[in-house]
């Protein structure tokens, strides 16, 4: 390779490392991508100065430094951050040796690595796009390092990724899978910002609602439910301390009972646990694999533990109300209330003595709510003190948790068991690709009261500002919150189409691939009639799947070839191999006397043998008296027999 | 053979450092082939064509092209003869064994193709006359690489007139030394002594020409055609004329080693000067050698 190329694949390696650390800005202290800019910046430097490699002493202080930094930022070298940027350090220095051909490829195979790690800290479709553009650039670069021309060496890359692509999607579908998404790091805390708190206080859902960040989709098998069907259920708080909603996560043993005989809905969520609970919608039935239905209707993961995307199924009937047989303790536990909020409490327990009747206090209740002129808004004036009080007799502003929590504070006031439900409701239904997308914005809080034997589901905002269950939260938002540029008004019909399609492309993703997991290759295997996912049927999935992609390109490569070869090109090609195999580098246009001259590092009788099969050769093929079979037949079992030994690999 | 020999030794005792080159020239000669020498000025395109013309004992004249120079000047034209009432053909320089046609891309484009058709037809036509051309009959133009000023480029379909295209370089640090401890090498250039005749030189044309190629060469051949036929490569391939004129090169090169049949290293040794010019790379500044000599290292004899 000439010198000139060679630099320009060095400058094209460094760019496409650049390129590949790129995202690791997002994910690891600033400094570490920073510092691993400046390592290539400096080696492409020497590169464009023509200089020699620095010294090894400045090699180690430019390498040692920001380890010993890293070492004091992050306390550690492994685990994900300290791991990812340990190696990009490592990488880094790893620029400034490279000083052959050889070490230029090392480095660009170490690209290859790297380019993997933004995935341990993101899998959307936008880091697998970057992906896309990282493997483009480090094979571009690896086309250049072969020497390949520079103008024709876009068009070889897209060709040699393309060709691979079918043999990567094998590879995707076949290899055995860890069980959990292969990225998923179970130690790391997740969904910090979608997710929902332990407890419920004033403001703290307000915060979720302005965000329109993607939380879950769920696909209905059959029917699709009503918008004000969907109560995604996922908490329940049951312990009020004046001001803050707790869960005091009692496991009791309990099944479900319902009422009514509606048609369960069936459907598929693909959800990350929050707090460890999964949504399901009001009232689950049924359970499918993998999750376990529980106490007080909240729906888990079977490894409680793992916080990773999770699909599911469940059943569930679209209902407000379950049976629940409650003992004297519970019905106890679910009436506590410390004293605070005394107008509150006055107010409910002198509902409760106009309404004996449980069922008759309830709608008497919702009433009451109903008629003390509250208003929903996005932006209450901050409570302090007696927060229900506050809410219900003076600001009479707020929205779904300030709604709920002084419903169950009064209902609880008057007498009737309560607690607060707290999860999605709505949600916004793709129709290309017919599921539901419910976002951070659909965060929601009901009651659930238990009257007659039953929990009922009292949707205080609901009593209030209808239109946020009937049409979805930016309804609400269009009407009470206009000043909200993030999700004021509705976007226009093309945005509504462009959101709805990265939808798509976003459930698709998580769907097919992130969430291509053990089970799902379970499945897949067993819909193929492979059978068990075991070490033979792996292989031999693998062996026919790369055999039927690789068939077909096999055979379109080898379409220009389809003359049967003659013995000519027999003997040449045998005698190519021969020198190849003795560790000479043949090109494939060597003539005889390049093979010749080739063959000076052989051994002498090696030479002399070569050197005749040589003059037999272009006497058969090229003199005037040509060559018939039987010499031909000679000549090619002279080559069989020519065995050169192997050449040192001195250089 | 000892005659050519000779003369190949005499031109490399005057162009110093050159023995790839003065070979190449001498074995388009014996092809019957025109030369094309492409060079910056002053490395000696000039004494080239002139010691050839020197050791070949050919008839040789010069003509220097300028933008003002007329076809005229060049092929000959009728001249009254008011004594006698009547007009004479006056032959120009064209009628000569060997022209020297120094800095072609000098002349305007009409004289060019004035003289490549004289070149071609070997012949020249004038107030419905045919004159033929002396036998035999070379023209050695140099040229100026392109972008030079006040040039005017030779197209394709006239490039393809000469049988290669080859360009000297600077000599070797060595032999430049040498070069400037001796004296003008125009001088050298008297002593040289004709190493063969005319009509030898057309007999050795002759036993180029019949010099045997094998069908697996012409295999080797067409492949190679082939090869420059890929679109990403060049604008067009190489024609089947190229593709004969790549033969008669090589039989004249395979000759000038004293073989009888023509190997692929002969083939390998001519095909960059006979096929470079007759090229234009698909990519813009794209180096038509370089892409042949990748064809060469890819394109397997068998």
């Amino acid at each position: 390779m000439l010198a000139d190329e060679l630099r320009l694949a060095s400058f094209a390696v460094l760019a496409a490392l650049a390129l590949v650390a790129l995202p690791l800005f997002l994910h690891l202290p600033g400094w570490v991508p920073l510092v691993f800019a400046l390592l290539l910046a400096w080696r492409a430097t020497l590169v464009w100065q023509r200089q020699p490699l620095p010294r090894r002493l400045w090699l180690m202080l430019g390498l040692l430094l920001p380890i010993a930094a890293l070492w004091l930022n992050l306390r550690t070298l492994v685990g994900r951050e300290g791991g990812v940027a340990f190696l990009l350090l490592l990488v880094g220095g790893k620029a400034l040796e490279t000083a052959s051909l050889r070490d230029w490829r090392v480095l660009l195979a170490l690209g290859f690595f790297l380019a993997a790690t933004p995935l341990l800290f993101d899998q959307s479709p936008l880091s697998a796009i970057w992906l896309l553009l990282s493997l483009f650039a480090l094979t571009w670069a690896m086309v250049l390092l072969s020497g390949e021309d520079a103008r024709l060496s876009p068009a070889v890359t897209a060709r040699a990724l393309l060709l691979s692509f079918p043999l990567m999607v094998v590879l995707f579908v076949v290899m055995p899978r860890l069980p959990g998404p292969l990225w998923s790091m179970p130690t790391e805390q997740q969904g910090a910002t979608t997710g929902l708190a332990d407890s419920m206080s004033p403001g703290a859902i307000g915060k979720m609602i302005p965000s329109r960040e993607p939380v879950f989709t769920a696909e209905f098998r059959g029917s699709q439910p009503r918008v004000s069907q969907l109560y995604w259920r996922v908490m329940v708080f049951d312990q009020f301390d004046g001001t803050r909603w707790t869960a005091a996560n009692l496991a009791l043993p309990r099944g479900v009972a319902l009422s009514g005989e509606a048609q369960p809905l069936r459907y598929d969520v693909v959800a990350e646990p929050f707090q460890g609970y999964l949504p399901m919608l009001e009232q689950g039935v049924e359970a499918g694999e993998g999750v376990v239905l529980g106490y007080q209707q909240k729906l888990r993961r079977v490894d409680a533990a793992n916080t990773a995307r999770l699909r599911y199924s469940v059943q569930s009937v679209a209902s407000s109300q379950y049976r629940d047989a409650l003992d004297e303790r519970e019905q106890a536990f679910y009436l506590q209330l410390p004293a605070d909020n005394p107008r509150t409490i006055q107010a409910g327990q002198a509902l409760a003595g106009r309404h004996p009747l449980p069922a008759a206090r309830l709608q008497a209740l919702q009433l009451w709510l109903a008629e003390q002129g509250l208003r929903y808004t996005l932006n209450p004036p901050t409570l302090a003190g007696n927060v229900v009080d506050g809410f219900l007799f003076d600001s009479r502003q707020g929205f779904c948790e300030h709604f709920s929590s002084a419903f169950t504070v009064l209902a609880r006031a008057a007498g009737l068991p309560a607690r607060v439900v707290v999860g999605f409701q709505g949600g916004e239904f793709n129709t290309q690709g017919r599921f539901w997308q419910i976002r951070s914005s659909d965060a929601h809080a009901w009651s659930e009261v238990w009257v007659d034997g039953s929990w009922r589901r009292v949707d205080a905002t609901a009593l209030v500002a209808p239109q946020r269950v009937d049409a979805g939260i930016d309804s609400t938002l269009g009407e009470v919150a206009p000043r909200m540029p993030l999700v004021g008004g509705r976007p226009p019909g093309w945005a509504q189409w462009v959101g709805q399609q990265w939808q798509l492309a976003n459930f698709s993703w998580q769907r097919w691939v992130v969430g291509y997991d053990a089970a799902s290759q379970q499945k897949l295997f067993q819909q193929l009639g492979l059978g068990e996912v075991s070490a033979a049927n792996v292989v031999k999935a693998l062996l026919g799947g790369m055999a039927l992609v690789l068939l077909p390109l096999a055979a379109y490569v080898l379409y220009g070839r389809r003359v049967r070869r003659s013995v000519a090109q027999q003997v040449w090609q045998a005698l190519g191999q021969r020198l190849r195999g003795a560790g000479l580098a043949i090109a494939p246009g060597d003539t005889a006397a390049e093979l010749q001259a080739h063959a000076a590092r052989l051994a002498e009788d090696d030479q002399q043998a070569l050197a005749a099969l040589l003059q037999q050769w272009q006497r058969l093929q090229y003199g005037p008296q040509g060559g018939d079979d039987a010499a031909w037949r000679h000549l090619w079992r002279q080559v069989r027999a020519f065995r050169p030994a192997k050449v040192g690999r001195q250089r | 053979m000892q005659s050519i020999t000779f003369a190949y030794r005499q031109l490399n005792a005057l162009i110093l450092g050159k023995p790839q080159q003065t070979r190449l020239a001498l074995a388009c000669l014996l092809a019957g082939g025109h030369l094309l020498i492409e060079d910056v000025p002053g490395v000696g395109k000039t004494t080239l064509a002139h010691s050839l013309a020197a050791v070949l004992g050919l008839d040789y004249r010069r003509v220097q092209f300028t933008s003002d120079l007329l076809p005229a000047d060049v092929l000959g034209g009728s001249v009254f003869l008011p004594g006698e009432g009547r007009f004479e053909f006056r032959p120009g320089p064209v009628f000569s064994q060997l022209l020297l046609a120094d800095e072609i891309n000098r002349a305007s484009p009409k004289v060019q193709s004035a003289l490549l058709e004289a070149m071609e037809e070997r012949q020249v036509s004038a107030d419905g006359v045919t004159h033929a051309l002396p036998e035999p009959f070379f023209v050695i133009a140099t040229q100026n690489p392109d972008g030079q000023r006040g040039t005017f480029p030779l197209p394709e379909s006239q490039l393809d007139r000469f049988l290669m295209r080859i360009s000297l370089g600077y000599p070797p640090a060595d032999a430049e030394l040498k070069l400037l401890q001796g004296g003008d090498r125009r001088q050298v250039m008297h002593k040289l002594t004709a190493a063969l005749s005319a009509a030898d030189l057309l007999q050795l044309q002759q036993q180029a020409a019949s010099l045997h190629v094998s069908p697996a060469l012409a295999g080797y051949v067409l492949a190679l055609l082939q090869a420059t036929r890929q679109p990403e490569l060049f604008l067009h391939g190489l024609s089947p004329r190229a593709g004969l004129a790549l033969l008669a090169a090589a039989r004249a090169w395979a000759l000038l080693d004293g073989r009888d049949h023509v190997l692929p290293e002969d083939i390998k040794a001519v095909f960059v000067p006979v096929a470079a010019h007759r090229l234009t790379p698909r990519l813009p500044g794209g180096d038509s050698s370089a892409l042949l000599l990748r064809i060469l290292g890819n394109v397997a004899l068998a």
